[in-house]
Parts: C-alpha cells; structure tokens; sequence
C-alpha cells in the first residue's frame, strides 16, 4: 500500500507540482545570485565582488547546506523534467504528420526540455569554471574571483558560451513561471494579466541582466568607465 | 462566401486529398491519395467525406472509416487531424461544422486520426476514445436519488458557479485536447469534468473522492503530462479554458492533503 504522499507524488500532477516548487525556488536563487554578481560593476579591482564571496565563504557549514539544497533542487527539477518529457513521447507513439499550432503554444513553451539541455550544459561549464577551480571541496579564493571572472568572461568564446547560456534561460523563464503557478492552481482572470506580466519581466529582466557580463567584460576587460 | 456558387457546376472545388488508411488497430497504416472534383464549398466537411465515399464504393474500393453521429458540433464523434489541426483550421468548430469554403480550389488536405497512446487506432480516421468513458466511470457523475424533479430554487447556487460549471459541461468529450497537446494529455478533459460537477453543491460531496479516482485512471491509461501548452483550449470545439486545468491541480493537490476514507464507525454518538 502506497502512503498518500507516494501515490501523490507518483501523479502526473504530484510530479507536476514538485516541478513547479523547485522551479519556483531555483528562480529565487537566480535572483540572489544575480544580486551577488552585480558587485562585480561595483569597482574595477573587484574589492567589493571580493567582500561579497568572502562574506559566502564566512557563512561556512551554512554554505554547504545551501550548496548541497541547490544541488538537490536542480537534480529534482532536471530529473523530473526528463521523466515528463519521456512519458510525454511514450504517450504519442505514433507522430502526427505535421501539426500546425491553433494558437495556443509559444516559442518558449514547446521549447522547455531543449532549452532545459542547453541550461544544463552551461551549468557545467559554469561550475568548471568558476566553482571547482580549487577542487570540489574549496571555494574559490575570493580576493582573485573578480580576476578569474572578467578573464573568463572577455575571451570571444567564454563571452559567447555565457551570453548564449543567458538566452536559453531567458526563453526556459519565459514560460517557466506562469506555468509554474498554472501547476500550482494560481489562476484567475484578474490576475491572468499580472501573472504573465511579472513572468516576462522575470524572464528578460534576470536573463538579460545576467546576459550583460559577457557583454561588458568583453568591451570593457573589467576597467569600467563608471567606476 | 458560398453565394453564387452552383453545387453542380464549375464552382466546385478540385482537391487532393491525403487521407490515413488503417486495417485495423494492428495494421501498418499508411497515406492514400484520393483527389475529389467538383466539391460543394457548401459541403461540410464529412459530407465531403461522404462523396468521397460514394466515389470508392462504386469504384468497388473500401470506403474511409470516420467516426459521426450528430452532425451538429454537440456529439463529440466526429474528430480528426486536418493539416495537422485537430478538428481543421476554424476555432471552436467541430469537424461536422467546418465547411469546404473554408478551402480553395487545388488545395492538398491530409487527414489524420487523433493520435495518442490512450487513443489506439481501430480503423482509418476511427479511434478508440474509450479511455474517457473509465475515466468518467471513476468519478464523473453525481451519486444522488433522482427521483422526483427538484424545485429549481431549493438549492442555491452562486450566478458565477452556475456560469463556470455550464462552461465546462460544454465538453463534448471529443478528444481534440488530446490530440492538440504535444504531449497527449488530457488535463482539459478531466479538468472540464471535475469543474462541471464540482462547482455544483450536488457535485460537492463527492469532490475529493472524483479527483483523486480521475486523476488515477487518466494517468493509468497513459495519457501525457501537461506542460501547460495551452494547444488544448486553442483546438477545443467548445472553448473549455484552461481555467479548468488549474481548478483541477489546485483540487488535486487539496483532496490528496484532505481526503479521509469512509469509517465504519463514522457518524453520529
């Protein structure tokens, strides 16, 4: 006998929910970590980026918890969002000829596992790069991370990789948090508008801003003209 | 517009038709080629399959399987892929109520049963839909005495509830959100179900207990999940929101933290 929470979660709309929730959760980290990031525009020897990671670092044990929170969040999502998409393709076997839209779908909503594989690999690379320089059991040294970051971020190719792994995230938001709070029951059509609004704004705002350090490290090599 | 046409003559419109013909639920299926001449732009569309027909009987072929029953967009019978669209091209029209005006003269058409998993082919354009009928089995009706006709006043309901449950009664159970979704999920369906007779007050009783056992059969009949597309309500014949599909996860998830199983002992002192 499976307990409530067990037949729940093995739902198509208990996974759904689950999906939600974390999805929901990792777009509060990516707001916290863009905050952190913006420190990097604070000064040109990178004083201020370095008290921010020195003030992560001093949290300790705390950081790890968090750390290993973040990991599990993404491992869930991921997973669950393959799990959808296979049992998706098993519930169609045979494929239709073609199939023309009747308005309902976005670019954005019928690209969510292809964009979800290109956040993925871009995390990847992310995390070579600037969590496991020093191993997997250190965090960077935070008095050279401005350094490490700008240097990544000004070659052609690094400035490429991270400004292409922002579109994918801008387009995945896109649809990703009206659809979230679709799963959760969180609709109305008094806040319909509202829903969508704060949805794209999530989208272009947290994706494009993150989208501008490829972009000012590649122009401006960390010598910022406004500092 | 159809003014001026004359059925019999040089109005008509020339077609090629792509049509998905299939033995049976076992058979490779395959496309066959049919052109038509001279159809009706007044026609509706399973008329036009009708002449078609007519055609392939006298030429002492098999004639196109299709599933119809009204005629009149109230059935749910008729539905197939046209172009890749469930139910063709025109919004909140079932495929009885497309008419051929809607196409021009030298077009291609392919015609394509719905297709899903839970919707196995049983001939040509004809599926099985059965898959809804244990669904609705689980939970989509209302356990009350219907004996004589209540006062239409003895039971208050709310205007808005009225005009939502009415609003997701329209569904004809066609399965157009099925075959729209990318996915093959059938949310809308059992959305619109739970809606119509949840919001009731003599759907409220069995509210939780219908949820939880619909759910259960939709997943177990291998329908996909909802990644909130939206297709489904675009393709739907009777415009059921998708309003319906987040009163279905909200009552979900309430009912599977809230629903008690009957006690023996229950009741009274």
């Amino acid at each position: 006998m499976m307990s409530r929470c067990q037949v729940f979660l093995r739902s198509s709309i208990g996974k759904k929910l689950l999906m939600a929730l974390t999805g929901l959760f990792l777009i509060g980290f990516l707001v916290a970590h863009l905050a952190g990031n913006l420190t990097l525009f604070v000064d040109a020897d990178g004083g201020a980026m370095a008290v921010y990671a020195q003030k992560l670092a001093d949290l300790g044990p705390l950081l790890w918890i968090a750390e290993v929170g973040l990991f599990v969040l993404f491992v869930v999502h991921l997973g669950l969002g393959m799990r959808a998409a296979m049992e998706n393709r098993e519930a169609r076997p045979a494929r239709y000829k073609d199939t023309a839209p009747k308005g309902g779908r976005s670019p954005a909503s019928v690209t969510m596992i292809a964009t979800g594989v290109v956040i993925l690999l871009f995390l990847i690379v992310h995390l070579i790069d600037f969590r496991l320089v020093d191993g997997l059991f250190a965090h960077p040294e935070p008095a050279t991370l401005a350094k490490v970051v700008v240097e990544r971020l000004s070659s052609p190719l690094g400035a490429a990789i991270y400004f292409f792994g922002m579109v994918a995230l801008g387009v995945h938001l896109w649809h990703a948090f009206q659809s979230a709070l679709q799963t959760l029951g969180l609709r109305h059509p008094a806040y319909d508008k509202s829903i969508k609004c704060v949805g794209a704004v999530l989208a272009v705002g947290v994706a494009g801003l993150f989208a501008a350090f490829p972009v000012l490290c590649l122009i401006y090599k960390g010598d910022w003209p406004w500092s | 517009m159809s003014a001026g046409h004359d059925d019999h003559g040089s109005g008509g419109l020339d077609l090629t038709l792509h049509i998905w013909r299939q033995e049976s639920s076992e058979a490779q299926g395959r496309f066959e080629t049919y052109p038509l001449h001279d159809v009706s732009p007044d026609m509706s569309f399973l008329e036009m399959l009708d002449v078609l027909n007519e055609q392939l009987v006298r030429e002492g072929r098999e004639p196109v399987e299709f599933d119809h029953d009204c005629r009149e967009g109230i059935c749910g019978s008729c539905g197939v892929m046209i172009n890749g669209q469930a139910h063709g091209p025109d919004r909140e029209t079932a495929t009885c109520q497309l008419h051929m005006r809607r196409f021009k003269s030298g077009e291609t058409i392919f015609i394509e049963p719905f297709r899903a998993r839970a919707f196995p082919v049983l001939r040509d354009l004809v599926v099985d839909r059965s898959a809804f009928d244990r669904i609705m089995s689980k939970g989509g009706f209302v356990s009350v005495n219907t004996g004589a006709a209540r006062d239409a006043n003895s039971i208050l309901i709310p205007k808005e509830n009225a005009d939502l449950a009415m609003d997701a009664a329209a569904c004809i159970g066609c399965g157009a959100c099925v075959a729209a979704c990318p996915n093959a999920a059938a949310m809308l369906f059992v959305g619109a179900k739970i809606s119509h007779l949840g919001l009731l007050p003599q759907g409220r009783p069995e509210r939780s207990r219908r949820v939880l056992a619909m759910v259960a059969q939709m997943d177990a009949e291998g329908f996909g999940n909802c990644g909130n597309i939206y297709e489904c309500e675009a393709a739907c014949p009777k415009a059921i929101s998708v309003e319906n599909i987040a009163r279905l996860n909200r009552d979900y998830l309430i009912a599977s933290a809230t629903e008690r199983p009957p006690t023996a002992s229950g009741g009274g002192a």
